[in-house]
């Protein structure tokens, strides 16, 4: 019934029997590789007939001949640090490094492993867990990942234990027009807590197709940070499940600052009770490049809370493209839910969208949602520049001031700083450019 | 130290200033009044250097250079300060921060370092008391949320931690209680020495009875129609601005 791209997705077919044929592991996740397939070749690749794909352009990507991910070394050097205590996995073209990792005592019987060697030793722990998440059905790529993930990371904290140092996760792709396609696989048993950071690097030309599963259960709190600085010339195309149990707690805070095309799709089930989830998003993009976020927040229970903080700030001739859905299902009464959506444009060539949308289907509940786009206050810049304060610095001032209230609600202070100098910078710099 | 001659500036097309001619001395404070319209926000907004405002005849010279050659924030690093009549909010600027940034610009500009952080706070904490502003409004965005009086005290607040040789006080009055106006002209007070020059713009002659200019300007439909001393503002409280505003003829003539 639907089309499918022939440039693609034939040569991902070949390349699924030989990778099927090649893996080591139970006949159970044989099965879901199988499934995630056939739901892939069913839907097909996206076209821009389709409604959530119709600003999202891929036929650059689509004329790369894609590879399989073959083995590289990468320099320590390359690779983000916390400058925090931190237990960190490494992953070069989706492969677990173990060299560029760094793994500290844990409490309890947490662990924290590569995806692919936790299969051969803990596969029990694995399998409740593997795409068991609901959402994304009808996106390729999150098939495309559950059919191929060849490794990534697994994050097991069982019920009651905090991991008390940041879990950081580094995925590094090293071009070639590799498709890579790695996975995390994070669960918080009741009362777990832990605080994570993905990060997305790479060099040269590759397609980064991560999917990300995150299960929170009952009082769990987990802060999720996402880091997406993929190369310039790079296609990012991830997503994010996370379902939440009973008075659970999810801080996610997604930045995306790299690639010539970035998308990430994200759901979110408040699947108990007085679940708390609050979404803080920061696109940072100039030339030519695209970021978009496409969030569904979906409240199953009554007592809900769910806050969206979704900015974007554009120079060049960048888009960006925020669509966002609040869910609200019958049952899931004095849900108080909020969205906003603001964008900044530095220059006149640069588009932003924003697309929120609200579907209520209870009747007692507060939901609001907000979307503003504009340009820098000349009023506000010439009241800097009133006060001896120069142009370009001015200019600085306010757009870190309006990407401030992202920035300052991530808790890691080493984060935070280097965020906000990497926004520092790259604005000093377009502005020389654009002076 | 300013120097204003024949200027003539244009707003989209239309001639608002029409010939001006003001100079300043150093140690002079002159109070600029005027009804509605007449072009008083105008003359700040040149001194200052906003856009959308085209001069197309005549010049300004401040300490004997071409002012309008300047962009704005080189006039501020100069030494040119204008208080607002209609105070910016800054939402996600804490005012510390713009403030020291604003005095590390000048110091910049004159090839100082950085001011010490210490000295800093000193020099804020010594010169909030002079305008009895309150230390929470130092942490909160700029004008952000504030009162129109709290905005007001806040721009005399930054005067006197910048302490520019020139200050032009745009309307700096209206909008305030008794108490906030005499906050407003202990500050200008304060820095009034003979180094010093101040522009007082003002529609009303309450702030000049705790502002005593040397020097009043009335400002009709583009021109100066009038100078005189101080006795001049009060004047106007009692005549109004109806004699200038039924015969402009007659009112130029006046003035030449």
């Amino acid at each position: 019934m639907t089309a499918v791209a022939p440039l693609f997705s034939n040569p991902y077919r070949q390349r699924f029997v030989e990778f099927l044929a090649n893996r080591r592991e139970p006949g159970a996740i044989a099965r879901l590789r199988r499934d995630a397939f056939a739901r892939f070749e069913t839907l097909g690749l996206p076209t821009r007939q389709q409604e959530a794909w119709r600003l999202t352009d891929l036929s650059a990507l689509q004329n790369l001949a894609l590879q399989p991910p073959a083995d590289a070394l990468v320099e320590a050097g390359a690779l983000p640090a916390l400058d925090l205590p931190a237990h960190r996995l490494a992953f070069v073209n989706g492969r677990f490094a173990p060299g560029l990792s760094r793994l500290r005592a844990l409490p309890g019987q947490a662990l924290i492993a590569s995806l692919g060697q936790a299969l051969l030793t803990h596969s029990a722990r694995i399998e409740p867990y593997l795409d068991r998440l609901p959402g994304l059905e009808q996106h390729p790529f999150a098939a495309l990942n559950s059919a191929f993930w060849d490794d990534g990371a697994f994050v097991h904290v069982p019920r009651g234990i905090g991991i008390e140092e940041p879990i950081h996760l580094v995925f590094y792709a090293t071009g070639g027009d590799m498709s890579v396609h790695p996975r995390l696989l994070l669960a918080l048993e009741d009362g777990a807590q832990a605080t994570v950071v993905v990060e997305y690097r790479g060099q040269g030309r590759y397609l980064n197709a991560p999917l990300a599963e995150l299960s929170l259960g009952d009082g769990a709190v987990l802060h999720y940070h996402q880091i997406q600085e993929e190369a310039p010339q790079a296609f990012h195309l991830g997503g994010v499940r996370v379902r939440q149990g009973r008075d659970s707690e999810a801080h996610l805070h997604l930045v995306s600052l790299g690639g010539q095309l970035a998308r990430t799709d994200l759901e979110a089930l408040l699947d108990g009770e007085g679940a708390r989830c609050r979404l803080n998003g920061l696109t940072l993009a100039r030339d030519q490049q695209y970021g978009d976020y496409h969030v569904r927040v979906e409240h199953a229970q009554p007592g809900g809370t769910s806050e969206q903080l979704f900015k974007s700030v554009l120079d060049g001739k960048a888009r960006s493209v925020f669509d966002g859905m609040i869910h609200v299902r019958p049952h899931a009464q004095k849900t108080d839910a909020r969205q906003t959506s603001r964008n900044l444009l530095l220059s006149r060539q640069a588009q932003a969208h924003s697309n929120p949308r609200l579907e209520i289907l209870a009747d007692d509940v507060k939901c609001g949602h907000g979307a503003t786009t504009g340009f820098l206050d000349p009023d506000a810049e010439f009241y800097l520049r009133a006060r001896g304060i120069p142009a370009a610095q001015a200019r600085a001032l306010l757009v870190h001031a309006f990407a401030n209230d992202n920035l300052n609600q991530i808790r890691l202070t080493p984060l935070r700083e280097r965020l906000a100098r990497l926004l520092a910078g790259r604005l000093a710099l377009d502005i020389m450019e654009g002076a | 130290m300013l120097e204003i001659r024949n200027l003539h500036v244009t707003v989209e097309g239309r001639e608002i200033l029409k010939g001006i001619d003001l100079t300043i001395h150093p140690g002079e404070t002159h109070a600029i009044m005027g009804p509605n319209g007449s072009g008083k926000s105008t003359l700040a907004n040149v001194i200052a250097g906003r856009e959308g405002y085209t001069v197309t005849e005549g010049e300004i010279l401040f300490e004997g250079r071409n002012l309008l050659e300047m962009d704005p924030e080189t006039r501020a690093c100069e030494g040119l300060f204008l208080a607002f009549q209609y105070p910016v909010e800054i939402p996600g600027v804490a005012n510390l921060y713009f403030l020291k940034a604003a005095v590390n610009a000048v110091r910049k500009y004159r090839g100082e370092p950085p001011v010490d952080a210490m000295d800093f706070w000193d020099l804020v904490h010594e010169r909030m008391e002079l305008v009895k502003m309150d230390e929470s409004m130092l942490k909160r965005s700029v004008n952000e949320g504030f009162s129109g009086g709290e905005k007001k005290r806040n721009e005399v607040f930054q005067m006197v931690v910048l302490q520019p040789r020139f200050a032009v006080l745009d309307e700096t009055d209206s909008g305030l209680d008794i108490d906030a106006l005499k906050v407003v002209a202990d500050g200008v007070n304060a820095l009034r020495n003979p180094e010093r020059g101040f522009l007082v713009i003002t529609h009303y002659q309450r702030l000049l009875d705790y502002i005593v200019p040397d020097h009043v300007h009335v400002l009709v439909n583009g021109r100066i129609a009038r100078s005189g001393g101080k006795e001049l503002a009060l004047e106007l409280e009692e005549q109004g601005y109806a004699l200038y505003n039924e015969e402009p003829g007659r009112a130029r003539r006046a003035a030449a």
